[in-house]
């Protein structure tokens, strides 16, 4: 019989049960969701088809890009890149899937993607090639070794029979690696990350720099690995005018611009480029859509099934029509959208481009069709299963550390729902209640949804959002509406935004709050103002700074024990006041976010000149009336660049315990304090018990040397108890995060803002960091988001949970984050979901940014975490996004099981 | 037709699910990619099956003469895009 002793055991025998359960006991049996639909048979069968899909990579287009590049070399580049992006389109396979109505991917597979060595070309080559361990010494690649893909749905985790592993997650062809290679080096030294970390390294600061990837204080360079993303499209162009009428306009301006400067004297003359870059790559979209349109031609011509046949010829004439045209009907906008959607993914590494507001953009189509009798709402139920299908296909081709670490293969396609109209109304309207529906009928984790909530919205639609939540999908989430206007003006003043315009703002990625604006539609002679993205990516910047880690080498005097690096300069402060400690954190993390900051700056810059797009920039405005692409500040807001944070609640925790227990009660030294933490507190290290959750931690024998010490560490006081010793802390510290990262400029001379959510960077980054303060031992997960309480500590219920988060102003942020996992039975009932709505509506009310529920009993979790192959379909919300469950890494698994579990919410 | 090297992905009746399987559109079932090849098979445009693929030497590489330009190219480069793909 084992003699090793788990945590939970062990505080259990001393009557100090870490609480996992809070406002009651759950039943002991396993309950169910109590909302569960099925789709159409259509999109039932499509979706099975997901579920039974390897996630899949090929050379099509890398090699198409690669050989019309080097065709071109000495052409200006902005029409370099275009041609380059036209061929590759132009000559990708079409494949049509039978049942499908929404039809085209990415690449020819069902869920494809491919590499884009042009971006980086390191990452996924063998681990023994001198490409990839140069990765690794520059530290572009040290996110990977401590990022987990689960090994379950469709991750390709491992190589079997003529298929390979590449990037820890996607499957290709044996065949085709030989190629994979030749195009992977013939991008060596021409790539957006070997030129930037040319430039970089000129950064005084590099060497640091290169420390902290090495040692996962941050997770991931994002000038070389998702350049855009976490924003919001705009389809407004393409549904307005039809793709033949923008070439034309790309056409008129050329006439009007070339020669002259304009005024101008730096980037004037560009004009000309750009307009010829949009002819260009419009004429390759058309190409890719009408390659589509002669395999469903063909298809039909040989189909022996009537009805098949029949699908077969409208596909064609649908894909037809909106190669050129405004489209005519519902299901060509929606066809058109998704195309536009996934024509932006092909042309660069983008994870979290969101719809938007789709059900406000694609409305005009709804109501007329409605109106005229052409089409029913069962019609556009199936239509909208059909698209949450195609966007769950879609896949981000990135590396370990960032689509397993960062991203938990998810790629956060976030549509906005709710909000209000230009003149301040409820914005919200019947296709919208429609695209809920088809969330619950159709459970997905793409397109997530996220509802801006505002007290206009009426109470069927949020009573409707709430039935939603009760499927166990995690979605909508809810965010606050009004402090996303105000952050938004805040934020995007300077450069314009006024507050009918910051009404039209979405999410994109998680919950990123990006600035958009409003755009006259005229269909059939009708008018109507639709909302579209207007600002650059939100996925750039300092991405993720591991909070609980700088202190960690506040602690360390600047030394990484884990992998033995001095990563920044030793401190030799005494650190005999809180004060002192409070100081040199705050000047560790200020060195972290300058470095960060400069180097980011360089290798986005490299971006812009070698790697700018022309198929996003076209779409958004302002570019096509400026003549500018994003890199030249096209787009009409540019003061994206932020700075993200991970484990706020862990860290805060942390400075909590030290402040009482070291400097206030002066029970233990700092050195006592920091022993005890380097040794874990007696304790084996998560890596070896195979669990990431503190609950499972076991006991080293004779590991009884911190026993009381780490007593008082847990019994310490924890954020989320409405508890003013422990909440003061996160105030000061929100208060001087959200205004220090202002003194931070990017490379549009645009100030940094606070971003503050998790994505699963706490999971990889708690593998990096060793015990803290609070408890949380070494290797172990964070808590997710930043306004969720650590496992277990929130004791005192949802309000109080409330209370703690909303002591700083969220509207100093882009977002802030707390999840709450609720059991099923807490909330049934047609009066569980008014209770639901009552306790969501209190936290906005409070000022609260966002939250989000788990309605999932823990034990079939854990069930599913034993037993995965009979939950393909299980779903639960990580941190900002809803993912499969067998597709999550284990430290995050861990961690979700291990959330405090409310089974009431009053 | 010598047909012995194929597998369903070189065939025209092939939709490829991911890079171990795909549905064969005659018979509407789902097929692995490695198996033996059926009767009705029909073969894909390819560059191997260009007339315009040339020197084709190690790792299934060769060189492609059929565009304005002429570069390396790979046999198993699916070819129904490719304006100067001319079947041998």
């Amino acid at each position: 019989m084992s003699t090793k002793k788990k945590l939970a055991e062990i505080l259990a025998s001393k009557g100090l049960s870490i609480n996992f359960q809070s406002g009651g006991v759950a039943p002991p049996e396993m309950i169910d969701r109590e909302i569960n639909k099925k789709p159409t048979p259509r999109a039932d069968k499509l979706r099975n088809i997901y579920y039974d899909t390897l996630s899949s990579a090929n050379t099509e287009f890398p090699y198409w890009y690669t050989r019309k590049w080097n065709e071109l070399e000495g052409e200006v580049t902005v029409v370099r890149r275009a041609e380059s992006l036209k061929c590759a389109f132009s000559h990708l396979t079409p494949v049509i899937f039978p049942g499908e109505k929404l039809v085209m991917q990415k690449a020819s597979y069902y869920r494809g993607s491919f590499p884009m060595p042009w971006l980086s070309e390191g990452f996924f080559v063998a681990k023994e090639d001198e490409l990839y361990k140069d990765a690794l010494e520059r530290g572009s690649a040290s996110s990977d070794e401590l990022s987990k893909f689960g090994t379950g749905g469709g991750n390709v985790t491992e190589s079997f029979g003529n298929v390979v592993s590449i990037a820890g997650k996607f499957g290709m062809r044996k065949e085709e690696i030989p190629i994979l290679v030749k195009l992977a080096k013939m991008w060596v030294g021409k790539s957006v990350d070997d030129v930037g970390h040319k430039y970089e390294q000129m950064v005084p600061e590099y060497k640091m720099k290169e420390n902290i990837m090495r040692t996962l204080i941050c997770m991931f360079d994002s000038g070389f690995t998702l350049p855009q993303g976490r924003e919001v499209i705009n389809y407004y162009y393409p549904l307005q005018y039809g793709f033949d009428e923008l070439k034309k306009m790309a056409e008129d301006c050329k006439s009007k611009v070339a020669g002259r400067a304009d005024g101008d004297g730096l980037v004037g003359m560009d004009r000309l480029y750009f307009y010829e870059a949009v002819r260009i790559i419009i004429e390759g979209i058309q190409t890719w859509i009408s390659n589509y349109a002669k395999e469903a031609k063909r298809l039909a011509t040989t189909e022996k099934d009537s009805v098949q046949k029949s699908e077969y010829e409208e596909i064609a004439d649908c894909l037809e029509w909106v190669a050129h045209h405004q489209p005519r009907t519902f299901r060509e906008a929606l066809q058109l959208s998704y195309i536009v959607h996934i024509g932006c993914l092909n042309e660069d590494a983008i994870s979290g481009l969101s719809p938007g507001r789709l059900g406000q953009v694609l409305y005009p189509w709804f109501e007329q069709d409605m109106k005229a009798g052409k089409i029913t709402e069962n019609e556009v139920l199936e239509l909208l299963e059909l698209h949450r299908v195609k966007m769950t296909c879609i896949d981000c081709f990135a590396s370990m550390g960032v689509v397993g670490g960062v991203l938990s293969g998810n790629t956060f396609n976030n549509l906005s729902i709710g909000g209000l109209t230009k003149d301040g109304l409820s914005a919200t309207n019947p296709l919208e209640m429609l695209i809920v529906e088809a969330g619950i009928t159709c459970a997905t984790p793409q397109p997530t949804l996220s509802l801006l909530y505002d007290e206009k919205l009426p109470e069927e639609f949020l009573l409707k959002c709430i039935e939603c939540d009760k499927t166990g999908t995690g979605y909508p989430a809810w965010m606050n509406n009004q402090g996303g206007i105000q952050f938004i003006m805040e934020q995007y003043g300077p450069e314009g935004m006024t507050i009918s315009e910051a009404r039209s703002f979405a999410i994109g990625g998680c919950l990123e709050t990006s600035p958009c604006s409003w755009k006259e539609l005229t269909l059939n002679g009708k008018k109507y103002s639709i909302p579209g993205g207007s600002g650059q990516p939100t996925s750039v910047g300092v991405h993720f700074i591991a909070n609980p880690k700088v202190l960690e080498l506040v602690l360390t005097n600047g030394k990484d024990h884990r992998t033995g690096i001095q990563v920044y300069p030793p401190h030799n402060h005494k650190l005999d006041t809180y004060e002192d400690l409070w100081y040199t954190f705050k000047m560790y993390y200020e060195m972290t976010c300058d470095c960060l900051t400069t180097t980011n700056n360089i290798q986005h810059d490299i971006w812009r000149r070698h790697n700018m797009s022309v198929f996003s920039s076209m779409l958004k405005p302002d570019c096509l009336d400026k003549g500018h692409h994003i890199g030249h500040l096209g787009y009409r807001y540019n003061g994206t660049y932020n700075i993200e944070s991970c484990g706020t609640s862990n860290m805060t925790n942390s400075l909590v315990a030290l402040k009482k227990l070291v400097y206030e009660d002066k029970k233990y030294t700092l050195d006592e304090m920091t022993t005890a933490i380097l040794h874990n507190f007696g304790f084996e290290n998560a890596e070896k018990i195979g669990s990431y959750s503190l609950a499972d931690q076991v006991k080293l024998p004779n590991g009884d040397n911190y026993d009381d010490l780490y007593g008082d560490c847990l019994l310490a006081p924890k954020y989320g108890n409405d508890d003013p010793y422990a909440d003061s802390i996160l105030k000061e510290y929100e208060d001087w995060f959200c205004e220090m990262c202002h003194n931070y400029e990017s490379l549009y001379a645009k100030p940094l803002y606070a971003c503050q959510i998790s994505v699963s960077t706490h999971g990889a980054q708690g593998r990096a960091t060793l015990a803290s303060a609070d408890g949380r031992l070494a290797g172990t997960t964070y808590a997710d988001g930043s306004m969720s309480a650590y496992p277990g500590t929130d004791k005192n219920g949802p309000y109080a949970l409330f209370n703690s988060a909303t002591v700083w102003d969220h509207t100093k942020s882009q977002n802030s984050q707390l999840n709450l996992k609720v059991h099923p039975s807490a909330i049934n009932g047609i009066e569980g979901s008014k209770k639901l709505l009552e306790l969501t509506r209190a936290y906005m009310r409070k000022g609260g940014f966002h939250i989000q529920y788990n309605i999932v009993d823990s034990k079939m979790l854990k069930d599913a975490q034993q037993t995965p192959e009979t939950y393909r379909d299980l779903m639960v919300r990580v941190a900002g996004f809803t993912q499969y469950w067998c597709e999550i890494g284990k430290p995050i698994q861990d961690e979700v099981i291990a959330r405090t579990e409310y089974e009431g919410v009053m | 037709m010598e047909t012995k090297n194929f597998k369903h992905n070189d065939c025209l009746n092939f939709a490829p699910i991911d890079v171990a399987k795909g549905i064969c559109r005659i018979t509407n079932k789902t097929v692995f990619i490695d198996t033996p090849i059926c009767p009705a098979f029909s073969e894909l445009a390819k560059c191997r099956n260009c007339t315009h693929f040339v020197n084709s030497k190690q790792e299934n590489m060769g060189i492609c003469t059929g565009l304005e330009k002429e570069n390396w190219t790979y046999a198993n480069l699916v070819a129904t895009t490719c304006a100067g793909y001319s079947k041998k």
